[in-house]
């Protein structure tokens, strides 16, 4: 996956949504409540901000056997959610398309695992196999894949991995600098200013960002 | 050994192919892993089973990371005032 820096916006934007969505539904919750609610956010911002892979559909379905998932999922993925009691089982795709989609995988998976059979040579070995399996159950989607696509698959979703933990270091670090600096303002009354100041001082530290002025507009609250 | 002989004469050209897509694959899993960044990719021949085990490891980190980030961002949206977790939500979208 070459494209890091345009998943990693789209990951924090899906993310933020996410966020927001959950701040609404368990914003008085429990610590536990909403650390699940940030982490789904998080996990379906992954997903959605790779698109279709493998791991991503086995992921949405994992996340959807969840009760308590699913209204979050409906909401984020809107029409690709159809009703939940059918999509446990394989895919979330709608299901019209779920029979060609299980036709076509059994197929691919029948001939690559004839050609796994003469490999012996990279994948052999009982500690291979070992290993394979514990890999299968990490990556989500994984039972359901031959040693090739676990591979390819694999590889996907540790950097997407990396990438989510990444943002969400980031995004971290920006609100505990804005709290730590709101906590030092507090003697200012007018809010608005506040936030402007906050924002404009952002802006004096970085140079040539003189065509991301056209955005401030939606900056006054 | 006939038995094999006689299975990959079934898919000779294909089965050359993905045993190098293979390797391919399995270095590239290996470039991904951290301690591959620290050997500076001298080593060529890595057995898949390490190369596994490592992205193993590497996987479950990455999880119990995302875990505890988690749990820290619900503990700071909690406390933080709703303008300035703006502010740095915009600031963040901007980036």
């Amino acid at each position: 996956m070459q494209a890091t820096k345009s998943f990693e916006q789209a990951f924090l934007k899906q993310m933020l949504l996410g966020i927001q969505l959950s701040a609404v539904s368990h914003g008085s919750g429990s610590l536990q409540e909403r650390k699940s609610a940030i982490k789904l956010s998080a996990d379906v911002a992954m997903a959605v901000a790779r698109g279709s892979k493998k791991w991503t559909r086995g992921l949405i379905a994992s996340l959807s056997k969840e009760e308590h998932n699913r209204s979050f999922l409906q909401f984020v993925l809107g029409k690709e959610f159809e009703r939940p009691a059918k999509i446990c089982h394989s895919s979330w795709k709608i299901p019209r398309s779920k029979n060609i989609v299980r036709r076509s995988l059994r197929f691919l998976s029948k001939r690559k695992s004839n050609i796994r059979a003469p490999n012996s040579s990279v994948l052999a070995g009982t500690l291979v196999e070992k290993r394979t399996q514990v890999l299968k159950r990490l990556v989500p989607g994984g039972q359901s894949m031959d040693a090739f696509s676990l591979l390819d698959e694999t590889l996907d979703y540790a950097t997407c991995l990396r990438a989510q933990v990444d943002v969400m270091q980031k995004l971290m670090t920006t609100l505990e600098a804005s709290k730590h600096r709101a906590d030092s303002d507090a003697q200012r009354p007018k809010e608005k200013f506040h936030l402007l100041a906050m924002v404009g001082s952002w802006y004096s530290t970085r140079k040539g960002l003189r065509k991301r002025l056209s955005k401030r507009p939606k900056l006054t609250l | 050994m006939s038995s094999r002989r006689a299975r990959s004469r079934q898919s000779t050209s294909s089965s050359r192919i993905t045993d190098e897509q293979i390797n391919d694959l399995v270095s590239k899993l290996q470039a991904v892993l951290p301690e591959a960044r620290l050997h500076g990719c001298l080593s060529m021949q890595v057995s898949a089973a390490k190369v596994l085990q490592e992205t193993c490891n590497y996987i479950r980190s990455l999880h119990r990371e995302v875990d505890d980030l988690s749990e820290r961002l619900s503990e700071l949206l909690a406390t933080t005032e709703a303008s300035s977790a703006q502010a740095a939500i915009i600031r963040s979208l901007l980036k």
